[in-house]
Order: structure tokens, then sequence, then C-alpha cells
């Protein structure tokens, strides 16, 4: 009997996740509850907005209604990625996949490449979908194409992949659900910092602290060392949609969130194979 | 074919198997006896790469069991075998034969020779959520045979079947053996060891207490079940 090869292997165990998971009644429910959820969001498009008594052009309106879309999908399927995530080696380990998969010339190495991939790739799908009804929804209805949309959702998947490995790893150091908690923890930290930072620097933010003669800090305190080096979700979606042009590229401070996120799975990723390395199967 | 030197594995301030050392020569069909808690499972799962020993080693075929090249040619069957019950048993085997590289048409093929062989024929296409254990414990045994193995490591291979069951299993067991397969068994029916093997070892509280042909380890009007207990109340 031959040895497998090493990226045929991951790829064989990632189609077998990928399956697995799309096989689940619970993915099916929530896939279907969230398609139809963005789906409903169509009737936004359609509403006679006005501001200051003048009409507000129906382009202004889908730009805006599909950014807040956007990040609210990208927020939300973040959080069905650590659910996802975080039964995967359980569920292993209960139904004897683990063992079958270990007993075959399979490093563990390419056991949890080929897991992280294929939860990264059905999450990314699952995100990628739900993008295109609202990008499908706007080109038909309102005749405004916005490529740039899926662009924007595929550089997104960046989030996807710290969660898928973050919830896997801190599910081999603790209780399954514990890991989602921290992970969400990390979300929800990431995404307040980052809204909080944004409304400090916009322009009536400024113009009050001008107002109120406190002058801006610009040394570095601790909290800011910790603010820039936190995981920088909401920053990786906030650089994606300057993709639709709502907002200007800003260099290397719109390229930084996804340096930090990889950064993160990087190092996430170097703990979990060592991690998985060390753990008992079976 | 198998050899342990020294190995010992210890949990915390257990210590599970103890400066056990011995070799399995290929074509042979061993038997690891011993009682519950003896360390039986934790030396296959040792063989296996599962968990690894605090001291000692181990290898296969002369490559150490730390390297997944020592896997390719063994066939795997542990103790209280599950299939992921949204598989049928023909997707289990399948699946099984991609981890190993098999074409197509060749994992097609060999399932089908497989699921004859034990038995299945009929039930294959299932889900596995409806098998009994017995069936269950059946396709895990097919699983095992996938790629053709030199090699075949079984934990409790007759859990859960039934005495017919129990029987076929050992004909099967007998029909690879004499087709030259080494058979490292671990099982409490002594009675179908004593059928089956050639050689057997007995460990109890993680110390080796005995390795030799059964043959020489049963002698005149005993029977094994008589030396196991011997052995193992001392």
């Amino acid at each position: 009997m031959k040895m497998p090869k090493t990226f045929p292997s991951v790829a064989r165990i990632a189609r077998h996740t990928f399956f697995d998971e799309m096989r689940q009644k619970s993915f099916i429910v929530m896939f279907a509850v969230c398609a139809l959820c963005v789906f409903l969001v169509r009737g936004c498009y359609h509403g006679d907005y006005m501001v200051n008594g003048q009409h507000v052009d129906a382009g202004v309106i889908v730009r805006a209604v599909s950014k807040v879309t956007f990040h609210i999908i990208g927020a939300g399927v973040m959080v069905i990625t650590a659910l996802l995530s975080m039964r995967i080696f359980r569920r292993d380990r209960n139904d004897g996949t683990q063992s079958c998969v270990l007993s075959k010339p399979i490093a563990r190495c390419q056991y949890v490449a080929g897991k992280i991939v294929g939860v990264w790739v059905v999450s990314l799908l699952f995100m990628f979908v739900l993008h295109g009804i609202v990008f499908l929804v706007t080109s038909l209805s309102l005749r405004d194409f916005m490529p740039e949309y899926l662009a924007a959702s595929l550089l997104c998947s960046v989030n996807l992949l710290f969660v898928v490995v973050a919830v896997l790893l801190l599910s081999l150091l603790m209780p399954d659900i514990v890991a989602f908690l921290c992970v969400l923890g990390i979300g929800v930290v990431s995404f307040v910092a980052d809204g909080i930072s944004a409304v400090s620097h916009s322009q009536m933010a400024q113009a009050m602290m001008r107002q109120s003669g406190a002058a801006p800090h610009s040394d570095l305190t601790w909290w800011k060392a910790v603010y820039y080096v936190w995981p920088k979700l909401l920053g990786v979606q906030q650089s994606a949609t300057s993709l639709l042009g709502s907002e200007p590229f800003q260099g290397f401070g719109s390229l930084y969130p996804f340096i930090n996120v990889l950064l993160y799975c990087l190092v996430f990723g170097v703990a979990l194979f060592r991690r998985f390395g060390k753990e008992d199967i079976g | 074919m198998i050899e342990l030197n020294t190995v010992t594995k210890r949990y915390g301030s257990l210590t599970a198997v103890d400066t056990v050392s011995f070799t399995v020569t290929a074509g042979e069909c061993f038997a690891l006896l011993g009682p519950n808690g003896a360390g039986k499972t934790t030396i296959v799962k040792m063989l296996l790469d599962f968990t690894r020993p605090t001291a000692g080693s181990l290898s296969i075929r002369g490559i150490p069991t730390t390297d997944p090249a020592c896997r390719a040619s063994i066939g795997y069957l542990a103790e209280n075998h599950r299939i992921p019950p949204s598989l049928s048993g023909w997707r289990y085997l399948l699946r099984c034969a991609e981890l190993l590289d098999l074409s197509r048409s060749d994992a097609a093929d060999q399932c089908g020779r497989i699921v004859e062989l034990i038995g299945m024929q009929g039930r294959e296409h299932a889900p596995a959520g409806t098998y009994s254990k017995g069936m269950i414990q059946r396709f895990g045994l097919g699983a095992a045979l996938v790629g053709d193995p030199k090699l075949l490591i079984l934990d409790e291979p007759t859990s859960g079947l039934d005495p017919i069951g129990i029987r076929e299993t050992r004909l099967l067991l007998e029909s690879l053996k004499e087709q030259g397969m080494t058979i490292f068994l671990n099982s409490h029916l002594l009675s179908e060891v004593e059928k089956l093997c050639d050689t057997a070892a007995i460990i109890n509280r993680g110390a080796l207490l005995v390795k030799d042909a059964i043959s020489a380890i049963v002698r005149d009007g005993d029977t094994l079940e008589d030396v196991f207990v011997r052995l193992v109340k001392g």
C-alpha cells in the first residue's frame, strides 16, 4: 500500500468535512433562515425615503442598505462559523471519524489542515451565497450592479478563517461552549472598540472635542496598544467595504486589519497544530 | 513486524503500561490478553500513535510508530467501533478507501468484495444510524480490510456480535491468517483466541506476565482460561 500524498489527503479530509457539515440538519435550517432574512431585506430598497423634505436617490439608498447588510451578514456568519467549528473535534471523536482517519497513513497535521479548510470553505460559501442574494436583489430590481460586493465578501473570508482556527484551538483547551463564547467575546470587543474608534474619529466627535477644549491624546497608552494589536475583525470588514466606494482606500490603514487577522491565524494555527499533536486519540 | 521496546505509559500517577517489551513476527496471529484496565487498549493506541509512550519505543516493520508511513499497511478495528450515523456502510468503506489513495474503480471493486466478505450484502446502502452494534462491528472489520493491509490490529473484534457472528469472524480471520496476514488481536474471548492464535501475551496492571506460543502457555489438561485466571489472580 502506498503512502497518500499530502495535498490530496488534506483535500479529501476537507471534502469529507464539507459534506458532513452540509448534511447536518441544524446547518440546513440555519442557512434557510439566514437566506430568508437576507431576502426580506429587499423591501428596504423599494421604500420612498425623504430627508429634509427631499427624495433621496434610490442608488444612495441601495448602497447604504447594502453596506449595512454586508456588515450584518459578515458578523452573523462569523457567529455561525464559530458554532460549526466548536463541535468539529468532539463530533469526530464521538462518531469514530478521528480514529478511522488517523489509523490510516495520514499525519495529524494533515487531518487538522483538512478540518480547517473544510469548515472554512463551508462558512465562506455560506457568507458568499448570502452576500450573493443581496447582490442579485440589487442587480435585478434596481439595475445597480455591484460586482465589488462579491469581491468584498471574499476578502471578509479572512475573518472566517480566524474564527475557525481560534475556535478549533480553544475547543482543545476548554469545553466547546466556552471556546465559542471566548471567540464571540473577541469578536464583540473588536466590533465595539472599532465602533468607538470610528465614532471618536468622526467629524462630529472631533468638533465636540474642540468645543469642549479637550485636546486629542496622541501619546501611546496601554489601551491604545491593546486596541491596535487586538484582532481587527470589524477592521477587515470596513476595509473590504472600501471596495464598495463609500470610503476611500487608505493604503496601509486599510491593509493593516488583514495583516493583523492573518498574523493571528498564523499564530493560532501553529498553536492548534502543536496542541493537536499532543492529543490522545480515541 | 511489531516491536515494543521497554514501553511505559503513565497517566499522572497511574502506570497503564510498565516497561513492556515483545515482538510479533510477520504472518503471526498474536493475541494480547488481560483483564479490564490491564493496559491492552493503551498498547494498541501506542501502536497507532494515538497516544505517545512516556518511555520506550514502538515500531512496525522497522518504522517508528510516530511516522505515519508505518500505518500504510495497517488495518485497524477499534473497540466499540462507530460509524458516522449519516453515512451508509458503503459510503464509509469508500471513504476509508479514498483516504488510502485508491482510485474510484479500485475502491468500488474492493468495497464490493469486502461487503460480501463481511456478509452485509443488501444492507450496505442503509444509513449507519439504522445498524445494530453487530452490523457496525462488521463494517468496522470491513473498513480494516480496505487497502489489503499486511497487518490487522483488532481491538475486541467480536464485541457486540452474536454467536454466529463470532464464528463467522473467526473463520474470516482464519482465512486471512492463511493468506499470510499478521493479526494482532485484543480480546476477552479466550476460547476463540485459543482456536485462532499462534502466540499470546498476558498482561496485568500494565506489566507483561507471559509472552509465548499458545501451545507453550497452555499445558496438558489446562485451557487458556485456566492459565489466564491463574496468572492474573497470582
